[in-house]
């Protein structure tokens, strides 16, 4: 949704058809997730405030220095965690989730290429910060997954391949893991804004609907 | 050519698909970018509207055009 808020904002045309690409791309990432946990047996039970995204997608970016450091560094830890799930023992997500790594290798160029760029060390030192968030602590939830098998990487691996990755070591972070929420994987309270949560559950579309009876 | 947009210095790339192994790669288009990565990302983000089976960027400086439309072939 971050993305697509920036198909007719971003600097140049190309990159507004990149952010609306990656955008779609990401959509259809989410839907193939979804099902594949409703096959799984997760009922769906997405209530309102409880989204289990990371601080960074609260709110609207205001700036292209923040789409290119969420792009470069966020998108990176998520697709390598995809890419732990998809090289797993879990037989629905190693069929369904390879053609999403294939997709995501062109968010990776994008953002590599423009974090040359982009002057945005604050934005990069939060992004950094939410992704280890997002990663958790070692010896919990991902080390047991990883330990069973569900996970190709433990934390230590997600760490060190988002470096190589990102090409940049993660800043010096002092993370107090005693406020960690550990469903939602992040530190701060707080959830997405109310415009974007409505989009999200079809409440905005459903205001243009002509009322039935 | 002349362009600069937001990046200081950028390379034209031509991109060439073909839809099945039989079919000869045809040129469906350019991207305009400062290097190779963002090169691939827009040409993907730009012509991936069919089902292609195979897709290349070349950069057009690479490219030595011996003659070109009305010129003679010598």
């Amino acid at each position: 949704m971050r993305y697509a808020e920036w198909c007719i904002a971003a600097p140049s045309l190309e990159a507004d058809i990149a952010a609306a690409a990656m955008g779609l791309d990401d959509i259809g990432h989410s839907r193939v997730l979804y099902g594949s946990l409703r096959e799984l047996g997760t009922p769906d039970g997405v209530d309102e405030g409880t989204y289990a995204n990371v601080p960074y997608l609260d709110k609207p970016w205001t700036d292209w220095a923040q789409f290119v450091a969420a792009n470069a560094v966020l998108d990176s830890a998520f697709t390598l965690m995809i890419e732990a799930l998809a090289n797993g023992n879990v037989e629905v997500l190693r069929s369904r989730l390879k053609k999403m790594l294939q997709e995501e290798r062109y968010h990776y160029l994008h953002g590599r290429s423009w974090m040359r760029e982009a002057k945005a060390a604050s934005a990069f030192e939060r992004v950094w910060r939410e992704s280890l968030e997002w990663i958790g602590p070692e010896n919990a939830d991902v080390d047991q997954l990883h330990r069973e098998g569900q996970l190709a990487y433990g934390v230590r691996e997600l760490r060190r391949l988002l470096e190589e990755r990102v090409g940049s070591s993660a800043p010096a972070t002092d993370i107090d893991w005693a406020k960690w929420d550990r469903v939602r994987r992040r530190m701060e309270p707080g959830g997405i804004d109310q415009a974007t949560l409505e989009m999200l559950q079809g409440l905005a579309e459903k205001r243009y609907m002509p009322t039935s009876g | 050519m002349g362009y600069s947009r937001v990046h200081a210095s950028v390379r034209e790339y031509d991109v060439f698909a073909r839809k099945a192994r039989v079919e000869p790669l045809r040129q469906v288009g350019s991207v305009v970018a400062p290097d190779d990565d963002l090169a691939m990302a827009y040409a993907r983000a730009t012509y991936d509207e069919e089902r292609w089976v195979e897709m290349m960027i070349v950069p057009r400086d690479a490219v030595i055009r011996l003659w070109a439309p009305g010129e003679s072939e010598s």
